[in-house]
């Protein structure tokens, strides 16, 4: 959702504040404003520009390598589907595909309806309890194909918070 | 989380008189405590909801009780773990406790006097209870030392007193006290080595920091932890933060840096808020801040989250990051010790490397050196996953070997699986095959093998785990976490992952293999940082070891472990060693195309009614129907397929060749592989002779398999089919006796198949085998079975594990005698098809596990009695079997006979002179595993005279492979259009009516009826016919993995 640019501004400001003015804030100052805003919009990137004095090119090039960023809004839950490697042999690339299957995207897109985000993620770190996914930061244990409906239906319902 | 009293401020003295107040209060409790494990995998398992459902009971019936959440105790797979304390009876540890369970152990182990065993996985305090052991003695702990781990999930992680009571910081203050120099060379002494996978001296990297001018210096904590199938870092930051923050301190006080960073990485949100918490806490305990406990030491805090880039795993990388910047690596030196962060002396640590240092400092570096081996000190902890039984973190001391973590802390592989490797270091490290087990876990074992220690990342493969699709997986992972700024890292790892791709998708060329070896080695030497360094392990390492199975991908388009889409018809048909299209015929069955569903089977496999007799059918092993509720039962379909259908004219089986018809072909050994090798060879058109030394032909067939599992007439009218193709078959001919390879040669002969079989049974070697009465196994079932008389006594005792044994020993009980199994391992490990077995136990034959012949006795004459010794199971093999151990005990068994069926070997001796090949040490054929040549030229083998006694269908598989490259051999100088083709390898278009959209059909698995029990002292046919509509209902139950949307 785009919001006035003003309002805004000042939300970058009040980040930029928590943080001491050097090149080394950059990327938590993106985070932050990511979680605010649920991603790197233009105008915040332009608007990050005036403020660090780090030119927009450059902010683009360290957002883009970390795979943390993202560049276009959201959708209202994000599910990650761990592609480590005790996932990978305990069939998490095949949840993947039953995952995109069910949602009708490919990893990286976001539903129709906006209500899903599906990505791939190199590890969760529950390696344990492979294959896993997450919903919202909320881990799902040794799922398999036939639980997704059912996961998937618990936040289908879910209506946004409006500052999520 | 607890909040400290402002009074306590900077006093730490009164912080631990606080703190032990509090954990006594813990220990000594009158009320019960539920300690919740609550990390992140706690969490994924549902201790969230096991919380919530506890904390609603208790105030909703008002009890007085605690609930403490802690961190990680390392068992995974028993997660959610709930430890309960009562104040009259030891603590007890539970495992997969819901919150159904968990109400459950309140009400009756808590408020009642049932402690709840069956969820009950130990104790945790001294304390008799019955049947529930010690934790410690727990399969999963027993070989664990926990000191890294040695407050994860005993403590409340957010509870700063929990730490300080269990002699938190008094590594630290130790460190105050000695002073800097000290602490290095205590560090140095217990041989710290970093815990990030290179392995480092942690001493050498401080002193060169120490070394460096300058007066600030950087101390960062490495807790990106990206290697995927790892989680050793975020469960011990989860559990114990404190530990690692006082790592840090130690570090930091030794190095004299004032300002510490941690990098964790974002996808740890739990990690993070408990560092947030901890550091909050410190500095309320005067812990962090300036002149730390009046020493004149200051330290500062950050915590940086990681974006999430793999190389930033890479020292400059990391701090490229921290900077501010792209995370590419720089090329060093100068090494970040010396210039680091903002240009700074830098010492970056392992999380784990940091965790080590409080118990170093405060119980020496002699008491840590009690544990690891020469080079690799201390202990070292692992993220057990993948297909193991027992997954968890665990920590052990390092030199173990690996057979231990997995076989005895694991438990082993999930589902009768047989191990096929384990990966260690991740996207870095190799893959160490099951044969290596006994490899010790250390820095130099690990990497002589291949392999890397790297952070912990262990995750164990089975053999329905694919090499070549594991390679993959690393290198597409590499490939996409290259930063781009070198060559070979950048262009390598894309090149390899397109090479394995092509290999994968069935386009690989044999060429392809140098190829990635070579650029392996090249990504490898060249590339700037460790993340190319290692990018090319998981490649060198399959290839080291499985290169068989990447020459399957390519040379045979096939996958054996059935993982790779493009290269897998089924799985089920995928492991027919045969290549039986079984989806097909069960299709076929299901709309009553009988004889279309037999001819496609005898397209690639000449005996179906005896398969569907005595095969062990692996194919059912593999049927994926089997993660709904059971497989197919595929065998009995094939039963019922082949008493009832109509079998197509043997003739028109054959495409006559008039380019082959000259051509001449013998075929030594009428076994299932002689025959079948002759079958398809045949089929293209050759003249084809079997020479057989027994006066019929089938080989084991015939010969070993007893009559009420194969009966006679099927036997013979199967074989006497496969000979009206046009076979010659030339009995009571031993080729090497009655006529020499050079007289063949002589009569035209341009290739041989030499299907000698496994035929010489091994004695046990032990006082007593020539009396009267002890035989050969299957010396008595080949005499059985060409009709001769022997004599056997009342009382049997077969000795041995395997089918020949189980199969004399159903003889002799259907001869009347008493039978008695002597097995020196237990039934778990016995080789024999699993129900034979079953079926010899009902019938009511002894089994007696566990026992070892030692001597043989007799009246002088005659076998009278057989001294066993008791044998135990003791360490693990290799092949993932206890190895039975001799205990004191002896016993004697009471028999007239004694039937000794421990095995077979190959007599291949004579032919194998007369041509000229080489044999095994075990006497086995060596062949080439693609093209079943020998090393003599013209000569191809495959049966048991090449494995070992093995399974018919193996040696179908076999024969057909040789007959293939037979063919392929004679055919060379004919034109291209002329040559025979292996036509019955093609797939045959299935037109059966499915819906892939509809839902499995839910139905019970089909049970094969057998002759009742006491029907059985006979030789009649054990297993029955196969009803029509039972048949019918089971061909429904195929999901049908072959089927494809058309495009």
């Amino acid at each position: 959702m785009i919001r006035p640019a003003k309002e805004n501004s000042s939300k970058i400001t009040d980040i930029l504040a928590r943080y001491p003015a050097n090149r080394g804030s950059l990327i938590p100052i993106l985070q932050d404003i990511q979680e605010k805003f649920g991603y790197l919009s233009e105008e915040a990137i332009e608007e990050l520009e005036r403020l660090m004095g780090i030119s927009a090119n450059e902010i683009y090039g360290v957002a883009t390598f970390y795979t943390q960023f993202r560049f276009s809004p959201p959708g209202q839950h994000t599910i990650r589907s761990c592609q480590g490697t005790a996932c990978h042999v305990r069939g998490g690339h095949q949840l993947l595909q039953e995952l995109q299957q069910h949602l009708g995207i490919t990893a990286g897109q976001t539903t129709a309806d906006r209500k899903f985000d599906l990505e791939r993620v190199a590890c969760l770190g529950c390696c344990a309890l492979a294959p896993v996914v997450s919903v919202d930061g909320k881990v799902h244990a040794q799922i398999t194909a036939k639980k997704i409906p059912s996961i998937l239906s618990q936040y289908a319902g879910k209506e946004d918070d409006e500052n999520t | 989380m607890t909040s400290l009293q402002p009074h306590v401020g900077r006093d730490l003295r009164q912080a631990f008189t606080e703190a032990q107040a509090q954990w006594r209060k813990l220990q000594d409790s009158e009320i019960p405590i539920f300690f919740v494990g609550s990390a992140t995998c706690g969490r994924a398992a549902g201790a969230g909801e096991v919380l919530q459902r506890l904390r609603s009971y208790i105030e909703a019936k008002k009890l007085n009780a605690q609930v403490v959440e802690v961190g990680c105790l390392g068992p995974c797979s028993f997660e959610p773990l709930v430890i309960v304390h009562k104040s009259d009876a030891p603590r007890i540890c539970y495992g997969n406790v819901g919150p159904d369970e968990i109400i459950h152990i309140l009400e009756n182990h808590v408020l009642g006097d049932d402690p709840c065993k069956q969820w009950a996985l130990g104790k945790m305090t001294p304390g008799q209870l019955d049947g529930i052991d010690d934790f410690d003695a727990h399969p999963m702990m027993r070989r664990q030392v926990r000191n890294i781990l040695r407050n994860c999930g005993l403590i409340d992680p957010e509870n700063p007193y929990h730490y300080l009571a269990r002699d938190g910081y008094r590594g630290f203050l130790q460190a105050l006290e000695i002073g800097p120099d000290k602490t290095l060379e205590e560090v140095k002494a217990a041989g710290l080595r970093g815990r990030g996978g290179a392995g480092f001296p942690t001493w050498c990297k401080w002193q060169f920091c120490r070394n460096a001018p300058g007066r600030t210096k950087y101390l960062i904590c490495n807790a990106d932890e990206g290697d995927p199938g790892a989680f050793m870092n975020r469960s011990l930051i989860e559990s114990d933060p404190h530990a690692v923050l006082e790592g840090m301190l130690i570090a930091a006080f030794t190095l004299g840096a004032s300002q510490g960073y941690i990098y964790c990485r974002a996808e740890y949100p739990l990690a993070i808020h408990r560092l947030q918490v901890a550091i909050s806490q410190m500095r309320e305990l005067g812990l962090l801040g300036e002149n730390i406990q009046g020493s004149g030491f200051s330290f500062e805090l950050t915590i940086k989250k990681g974006a999430g880039a793999f190389v930033c795993g890479e020292e400059t990388a990391l701090i490229a990051s921290i900077e501010g910047l792209r995370g590419m690596p720089q090329p060093r030196p100068p090494f970040p010790a010396v210039s680091g962060l903002w240009g700074k002396p830098t010492v970056i640590q392992n999380v784990e490397t940091l965790g080590n240092l409080p118990s170093i400092l405060r119980n020496g570096a002699d008491w840590y050196t009690q544990y690891g081996s020469e080079s690799s000190k201390g202990t070292k902890t692992f993220a057990l996953a993948g297909k193991i039984e027992r997954t968890g973190l665990v920590e052990v001391p390092l030199g173990i070997k690996l057979k231990d973590i997995v076989y005895d802390i694991g438990g082993g592989i999930p589902a009768g699986k047989a191990l096929k490797a384990v990966q260690t270091g991740g996207p870095s490290g190799g893959c160490i095959p099951a044969e290596k087990m006994d490899l010790p876990v250390d820095y130099e074992s690990l990497t002589e093998a291949g392999s890397i220690m790297g952070s912990g990342g262990m995750v164990v493969l089975d053999e329905d785990t694919c090499v070549v699709d594991i390679a993959k997986f690393f290198l597409s992972f590499t490939q996409e976490e290259s930063c781009g700024k070198c060559a070979p890292c950048r262009v390598g790892t894309r090149a390899m992952l397109s090479i394995l791709e092509r290999i994968t998708t069935g386009e690989g060329e044999i060429a392809d293999l140098d190829n990635l070896e070579e650029i392996a080695q090249t990504v490898k030497n060249g590339s700037l940082c460790g993340l190319g360094q290692t990018a090319s392990n998981p490649v060198l390492s399959t290839l080291r070891y499985f290169r068989t199975e990447y020459e399957a991908h390519i040379r045979e388009r096939k996958c054996p472990a059935g993982v790779c889409p493009q290269l897998l018809h089924a799985p089920c048909s995928n492991e027919c060693p045969a290549g039986v299209d079984v989806p097909l015929y069960i299709s076929l069955i299901r709309e009553n195309r009988l004889e279309e569903a037999l001819a496609s089977h005898l397209e690639r496999n000449p005996f179906p009614c005896i398969c569907a007799r005595v095969c062990p059918h692996p194919c059912e092993g593999k049927c994926r129907r089997t993660q709904l509720d059971a497989p197919i039962s595929i065998r009995a379909l094939k039963r019922y397929m082949v008493d009832t259908a109509k079998r197509t004219k043997p003739k028109e089986m054959v495409h006559e060749n008039p380019h082959c018809l000259d051509k001449k072909i013998a075929v030594i050994g009428a076994g299932p592989a002689g025959l079948s090798c002759a079958y398809f060879l045949r089929r293209l058109g050759y003249q084809v002779t079997v020479f057989e030394k027994q006066d019929q032909p089938g080989g084991m067939m015939a010969y070993a398999i007893p009559e009420y599992r194969l009966p006679r007439k099927i036997l013979q009218q199967e074989i006497d089919w496969l000979l009206g193709t046009g076979i010659e078959l030339k009995t009571n001919t031993e080729v090497g006796k009655d006529v020499t390879i050079d007289e063949l040669k002589g009569q035209g002969y341009q290739a041989f198949f030499l299907g000698l079989g496994a035929w010489k049974g091994v004695s046990l070697g032990i006082p007593g085998e020539n009396l009267k009465g002890v035989m050969q196994g299957l010396d008595f079932l080949v005499k059985r079975n060409k009709g001769l008389d022997v004599p056997i006594g009342k009382k049997v005792a077969v000795i041995g594990g395997g089918d020949v044994a189980i199969d004399s020993a159903r003889t002799c009980f259907r001869l009347g005698a008493d039978v008695t199994v002597v097995y020196r391992r237990t039934r778990e490990e016995m080789p024999a098809i699993e129900t034979e077995i079953r079926e010899a136990q009902a019938e009511g034959i002894r089994f007696m596990f566990l026992a070892l012949p030692e001597r043989i006795e007799g009246d002088g004459k005659r076998v009278q009695r057989l001294t066993c010794r008791r044998m135990k199971l003791g360490e693990f093999s290799l092949d993932g079997r206890r190895r039975p151990e001799s205990t004191e005990e002896t016993f004697q068994l009471e028999v007239d006979t004694v039937i000794v069926a421990i095995g077979q070997r190959v007599a291949a001796e004579t032919i194998a002179e007369q041509v000229g090949l080489t044999l095994k040490r075990s006497g086995r054929i060596e062949i080439d595993p693609f093209t079943h040549e020998t090393d003599a030229a013209m000569f191809f083998s495959g049966g048991d005279a090449v494995t070992g006694p093995s399974i018919v269908l193996e040696a179908v598989g076999a024969g057909e492979g040789a007959a293939v490259a037979i063919n392929e051999k004679l055919s060379q100088n004919l034109e291209p259009q002329d040559r025979p083709k292996p036509f019955w390898r093609r797939t045959i278009p299935n037109d059966t009516e499915f819906d892939p959209e509809a839902e499995p059909v839910e139905m019970p698995p089909l049970k094969q009826k057998t002759l009742p029990l006491e029907e059985r002292r006979n030789f009649e046919e054990v297993e029955l016919e196969v009803a029509k509509n039972m048949a019918y209902q089971e061909s429904l139950r195929c999901l049908r993995c072959d089927y494809r949307v058309e495009d």
